[in-house]
């Protein structure tokens, strides 16, 4: 419906008009019978009718209203928040706030896109999941081994994905480890079609695969009905990414090319499934973590949920410094695996040793005191990481939400810095 | 800048007599044109409690199990349960008389005297979307479930499509009145695999009642379809206005964000999340206010959710990389709409691919055009933010945040909320008469409704 036709030389809304019809048109507006815009523009009668006695509201984009109506278009009334007392930019008879930046007359200047699509956008979902209600507990992941050699490819070739790249190594090997492997055994197979439901995505491992598109949208029958060939995919490649992240129709049809050729193939369940866990996990351990802190222990779980979401993952190789004694403190951590020691100048063995679930840095939720110890990685360690400022903008300062609970007594051990 | 005053002044005086009338008048669908009418007087002082978070529709229900219950049942039950923040009953939609299934409805008794003389003069006006007197309307939407029928309605043309259903215009044959019926595919639903969204739509629907967000009447279904009334607003939809306007000048966009703002605020006091703002969900009533419509992937989320659901152009990162999300996406999706409107395009819109318009997401690169208010600019780049510790209305101000950002410092909230601010643009319909022609035309469904047969799906949709 109402694809854009819209005419990108259209005249734009009238806004800031000076002529005289703005004057009959607040004459119009105090008129209580006229709440329309002026009687004087026939735009609307003529779309209405157009739209009434023709097939599609394909006119209401077109080129007619417009163009007939030159100085016609929207007209906006003066703005709703006119405060007589506000001497605003704003302020002005008509809206152009701006008036020495002209008014868009077409799409191509001021950066509008081209051939934006003016078109109603369809909603997309998938399908419901749920941790719990999925009973998570008992699903594992399907694991199908691979080869070093293989997983190193498969690595490579969707290391570029947006869906691949913000996986964390766990959560990107159980995806890579539900990979199954699909052979197609003959040339000419139809692996997706253009225009049905997608549940899958494909990466190549060996043969080439070409890519048809059909301007219907769909594979049509007959000789043709693929569409013209849009392109060709060889080992390494992928396609069908769109099938994780929701039931979409597919865009193309993707036929092989060789005699025997393998892919690789996970379906959309499996992948938001895996995310889904991971993260539920994840979020889980940060909320038992936080309920660990003193300082926090007045947290209302939502809070708890938030400041869980507005956690950042980071991971240290063994012996580097997370925190120096001395810098000001700006940030709270727990310890998500692995472990590190504080250290104090002056003393040759650490203070003090944290594990998996401890946490560190918590008084720089208070203040910028300088950290009193400096806290090291003995191994690798992957920590979650809160900034004060971020833990602020959430929940405002730490003193109030301390002060709402019957809070008893922080009590820094020694290391804390 | 010449004062307005005089100007709304005048306008509002003839709202307020005209509308209030409009108010009384009861519209239930299935309501003879001379029912009798609630009237909100005696209901709008009294404070309303919260209902529970939880599970309230279990509440409606097992006070309202059907539709049979009324008058002082009906009324006692529904008294403790509408205006869910307690806010003025002046809030409350004027859509909102009662729909009910009766001509003798439960509200009949709360001041007929008042009512009486309102009927002769208003019988014709066909309810409109405005609230500026504040329609109060207790129980009625309370018992919603299999309400209607088809033979209580008149089908005329088609006013949207979707992936499932469609939305009609219709007519009620009782009182005349003018109403939307949103028909859902039950066998496509189910391909879709969207049966929990479409409980929960109806769901949500049933609790929420603010000016701002279309008012749900009832609901049915038969063998094939699930059939949901609603308010017809006349105006059309955002999106084409947009469209034909190709984009807003910064006071018009920033009146549709505040009403939104106001919307999403009230939704998400109620632990619901919209999850797909866009300009082709948002309605203009006849004075040309906006409502909130198509409630296909709203839900109760107190905590944290997981679906992918939306529209591409308007999905916060926070979807795309399938973390789990909560509130905080609509916010995300107020920063794109708002963009939208100002620019007359989407932020991270790429050459029509949906995956190149993911990446942009995550890449989260905004460009603002050199035209664009500065004010607009930095709220709109605390909105579009992946990072959640600085989206505004995610914050601990929560949708004060937004409400308090210089963008909106010209804007009076609680007049707002009133629908005491006149909207920018009317759409220049008659209003009450059925009147379409801001819809785009669509293809006519070939199929009829209606139709018997097995109906193997229905026990998948109890609510309806």
């Amino acid at each position: 419906m109402a694809e854009s036709s819209f005419s990108s030389a259209s005249p734009h809304l009238r806004v800031g008009t000076k002529d005289d019809k703005t004057s009959t048109f607040r004459k119009i507006a105090e008129d209580e019978e006229w709440e329309v815009t002026s009687p004087t523009d026939p735009t609307f009668q003529t779309a209405n009718s157009a739209a009434a006695s023709s097939s599609a509201g394909n006119n209401l984009f077109g080129g007619s209203v417009f163009n007939e109506q030159q100085g016609g278009g929207i007209r906006f009334r003066r703005s709703p928040f006119a405060d007589p007392s506000g001497d605003g930019d704003e302020d002005h008879d008509d809206f152009d706030e701006h008036p020495e930046v002209p008014r868009p007359t077409g799409a191509l200047n001021e950066g509008f896109p081209n051939n934006y699509a003016l078109g109603r956008r369809t909603s997309v979902s998938a399908e419901s999941l749920n941790p719990t209600s999925a009973g998570s507990d008992s699903w594992v992941p399907p694991h199908h081994p691979k080869t070093e050699e293989q997983v190193s490819r498969l690595k490579t070739a969707v290391s570029g994905n947006f869906l691949f790249s913000h996986l964390d190594d766990d959560q990107f090997k159980t995806v890579v480890d539900a990979l199954v492997e699909k052979p197609i055994p003959a040339k000419g197979i139809k692996v997706i079609s253009q225009g049905d439901a997608g549940d899958y995505f494909y990466i190549v491992e060996d043969g080439h695969f070409d890519v048809y598109i059909h301007p219907s949208g769909s594979v049509q029958s007959g000789s043709d009905g693929m569409g013209s060939k849009a392109g060709s995919i060889g080992p390494g490649g992928s396609f069908g990414e769109l099938a994780l992240m929701y039931n979409a129709p597919r865009a193309a049809t993707i036929v092989s090319t060789d005699t025997k050729s393998t892919l690789w193939a996970l379906d959309r369940i499996t992948f938001r499934r895996i995310l889904m866990d991971s993260a539920f996990q994840r979020r889980r351990m940060y909320e038992a973590f936080l309920e660990e802190v003193p300082l926090l222990s007045s947290l209302k779980p939502y809070e708890r949920s938030k400041i869980a979401d507005a956690l950042d993952a980071i991971k240290y190789p063994a012996g580097s410094t997370v925190i120096k004694e001395g810098d000001p403190g700006d940030a709270f951590y727990l310890l998500e695996s692995g472990e590190v020691e504080a250290f104090k100048e002056g003393v040759d063995r650490p203070v003090k040793s944290y594990k998996r679930g401890d946490f560190f840095g918590e008084l720089a939720l208070l203040d910028d005191q300088p950290r009193a110890a400096s806290i090291v990685a003995k191994t690798d360690v992957k920590v979650a990481k809160l900034g004060r400022d971020g833990f602020k903008r959430l929940l405002g300062p730490v003193e109030e939400i301390m002060r709402r609970a019957e809070y008893e007594q922080i009590k820094p051990k020694p290391a804390d810095s | 800048m010449p004062s307005l005053g005089g100007l709304l002044k005048k306008r509002r005086t003839k709202d307020s007599q005209t509308l209030s009338k409009e108010l009384e008048a009861g519209s239930s669908p299935t309501a003879a044109q001379t029912q009798t009418s609630p009237n909100q007087h005696h209901h709008s002082h009294q404070s309303h409690p919260t209902p529970t978070a939880t599970s309230p529709d279990a509440a409606y229900t097992s006070a309202q199990p059907h539709q049979s219950s009324h008058d002082h049942h009906n009324h006692s039950s529904g008294t403790n349960r509408s205006h869910p923040e307690g806010q003025p009953s002046s809030m409350q939609s004027a859509v909102t008389q009662s729909p009910s299934a009766h001509n003798h409805h439960g509200h009949t008794h709360s001041n007929s005297h008042n009512v009486a003389s309102i009927q002769n003069i208003i019988h014709s006006s066909q309810q409109s979307g405005q609230s500026v007197g504040g329609g109060s309307h207790q129980s009625q939407t309370r018992t919603t479930k299999g309400k209607y029928s088809l033979e209580d309605f008149s089908l005329q043309r088609t006013l949207g499509t979707g992936s499932f259903g469609r939305v009609h215009l219709v007519q009620s044959k009782h009182n005349h009145r003018f109403y939307a019926i949103k028909v859902l595919k039950k066998a496509q639903v189910v391909k879709m695999k969207q049966i929990e969204h479409t409980n929960d739509e109806r769901r949500m629907l049933n609790r929420v009642r603010h000016p701002f967000l279309i008012t749900l009447w009832g609901t049915w279904q038969d063998s094939r379809n699930l059939y949901m009334v609603m308010d017809f607003v006349e105006g059309g939809e955002l999106f084409s206005l947009l469209r034909k306007s190709q984009r807003f000048p910064n006071p018009v966009a920033k009146f549709y964000a505040a009403e939104v703002t106001l919307a999403l605020e009230y939704l998400h006091n109620h632990q619901i999340i919209y999850r797909d703002l866009k300009p082709e969900n948002l309605l203009l009533d006849r004075h040309g206010h906006l409502k909130i419509t198509d409630f296909g992937f709203a839900k109760e989320v107190p905590d944290i959710t997981w679906t992918l659901c939306g529209t591409p152009d308007y999905l916060a990162p926070e979807v795309v990389s399938s973390k789990g999300y909560n509130k905080s996406v609509d916010w995300w999706s107020l920063g794109i709409l708002i963009f939208e409107m100002l620019c007359g395009f989407t932020p991270f819109w790429d050459s029509g691919s949906p995956v190149k318009i993911y990446e942009n997401i995550l890449r989260g690169r905004v460009k603002y055009p050199p035209y664009l208010h500065p004010d607009a600019v930095d709220l709109l780049s605390q909105l579009i933010t992946a990072d959640l510790t600085k989206r505004l209305g995610n914050l601990h101000g929560g949708p004060e945040d937004v409400k308090n950002h210089p963008w909106f410092a010209e804007v009076t909230w609680d007049r707002l909320a009133r629908k005491d601010i006149d909207a920018p643009y009317v759409p220049p319909i008659r209003g009450g008469q059925g009147d379409a022609s801001q819809y785009d035309r669509y293809p006519e469904e070939q199929e009829a409704y209606g139709q018997g047969g097995e109906d193997i799906h229905g026990h998948l949709f109890p609510d309806f």
